[in-house]
């Protein structure tokens, strides 16, 4: 039987997947909001390392669909990012919530960081503009996003656990 | 296990990653095509309702400037049909003209003057002739070194002799001076001889009396008679044929051009406006012969249901078949 905390997670997933195509096409940010690196995260710190990785995997993949020139990029960069997220999930998915801000900016930093050197289509200046400047700025972006989000899920989850 | 579907999940990823490209855009039309279908639907939509909302701005702008622009299609339609007549009456008129802009006077007193660019450098003297394609507009007051002032039609002061387009009848044509309705849109003909009858829709041209303006300017048509005085004239109302209010070029006739004549440059619509009121008449002729049949017609039937029994004159003979 599905638990009331799965349902729960997928709606917030699928509902933050929704946000990526509606959402971050109309901002049109250079540094723009990465609500799938949200969900991996939402998800990550409440599945096993494995069932994280493989969940990477698949958002990568869908994300990688509508990029084909760096297919596979984005399914690496998930599956890394996922499965490091549910291992260090103990030392940073702490009560503070603080954290998770900063858990949300490193994910979305290592994301682009292995998104980047995989897709291998920047290099020299371009490619340290884009993880020096632009990447920290979208990181920031998405941990404001991912904390106002990570509230509104926690509460729900913090009542299951009760 | 956990790190054993990690790495399986890294391996695929890197392998996707070094496909060929035909294979990897075969992987992912597929991926594309099936459950990321309606995501890449709703992220087009998104991207449309974007590009949609950065663009409503500059499009309300181009759609404003498209309406002004086809608002001022008609002005420069009519604009344009204003110099070719002129460009007409140039040709028709061939020399002795000066051509001008006119400004109406809009300030009270004002009103019935133009203001012409052309002066006395360009040729222009004091009681000029002012026409338009249509019409007569006015005559020349004052004259300065580039620009004249000319009062129009409506002017209390302004007179000019008139005759019928076919020369029966001759009067003195001004402004008339009727209810407020109407006054400063008509003309009034006065001293029309009592034996002379105009028709209405009659053209009226400058008869050349005075030496103002020359013979054969169209200056307007009979509506209809307003009156008699003392039963020895007759008193018509004319249409103008130029509303002053609409001119905005115009032409100067000079002295030597008066003196030549100019009723062959507006014949053509003399000519028109006759047949209009021949063909109005041959109609009222027309009507009023069919109004006199009906009538001879009805007094028979009376005559014969006054002489027969109703019933007989009503009930056709039967047929002995």
């Amino acid at each position: 039987m599905i638990s009331a905390r799965t349902v729960t997670l997928a709606i917030a997933v699928l509902g933050l997947l929704v946000l990526q195509y509606t959402v971050r096409p109309i901002l049109d940010w250079r540094a723009g909001i990465d609500f799938l690196v949200i969900a991996l995260l939402v998800l990550a710190v409440r599945v096993r390392p494995g069932a994280a990785a493989a969940a990477g995997f698949a958002i990568g993949l869908i994300a990688d669909a509508l990029t084909p020139e760096a297919f596979g990029a984005g399914a690496l960069a998930m599956t890394l990012v996922g499965f490091a997220a549910s291992r260090l999930k103990a030392g940073f998915f702490a009560e503070n919530i603080w954290l998770n801000a900063v858990f949300v900016f490193v994910g979305k930093v290592a994301f682009d960081v292995v998104y980047a050197l995989a897709e291998q289509r920047l290099g020299g200046m371009e490619l340290l503009g884009q993880l020096f400047v632009w990447t920290p700025l979208a990181a920031l972006a998405t941990a404001v996003v991912g904390l106002i989000v990570m509230a509104m899920v926690r509460p729900s989850f913090e009542r299951r656990h009760r | 296990m956990d790190t054993a579907i990690a790495a399986g999940c890294v391996l695929i990823a890197l392998a996707l990653l070094v496909l060929p490209d035909g294979a990897r855009a075969g992987i992912a039309g597929v991926i594309r095509g099936s459950i990321v279908s309606p995501l890449a639907a709703v992220q087009q939509r998104a991207g449309l309702a974007r590009r949609a909302f950065m663009e409503h701005d500059s499009l309300v702008r181009v759609a404003d400037s498209i309406v002004q622009r086809s608002q001022r299609l008609d002005e420069f339609a009519a604009e344009n049909a204003r110099l070719r007549s002129l460009l007409g009456l140039g040709r028709a008129l061939r020399w002795g003209f000066v051509p001008a802009e006119a400004l109406v006077g809009r300030g009270m007193g004002d009103e019935h003057t133009l203001v012409l660019s052309a002066g006395r450098s360009a040729g222009v003297e004091r009681l000029s002739a002012v026409v338009a394609a249509d019409g007569l507009v006015g005559v020349v007051q004052d004259v300065d070194e580039r620009t004249s002032v000319a009062i129009t039609w409506p002017h209390p002061e302004f007179r000019v002799s008139v005759t019928s387009a076919d020369g029966a009848a001759f009067g003195i044509v001004a402004a008339y001076r009727g209810p407020a309705d109407d006054e400063g849109y008509l003309l009034e003909l006065r001293g029309v001889p009592f034996r002379a009858q105009i028709r209405s829709g009659t053209p009226i041209v400058s008869s050349g009396l005075g030496g103002i303006f020359p013979r054969g300017i169209l200056v307007g048509t009979v509506l209809e008679q307003l009156g008699e005085t003392s039963g020895w004239t007759r008193t018509y109302l004319v249409r103008p044929a130029v509303r002053p209010s609409d001119v905005t070029s115009v032409m100067i006739l000079s002295p030597e051009r008066n003196a030549e004549g100019v009723e062959s440059v507006w014949a053509p619509a003399i000519e028109a406006l006759n047949r209009r009121v021949i063909g109005a008449g041959d109609s009222l002729a027309r009507r009023a012969r069919d109004s006199t049949a009906a009538a001879m017609r009805k007094h028979l039937i009376d005559s014969l249901a006054a002489v027969v029994p109703p019933a007989r004159v009503a009930t056709p003979p039967e047929d002995p078949r």
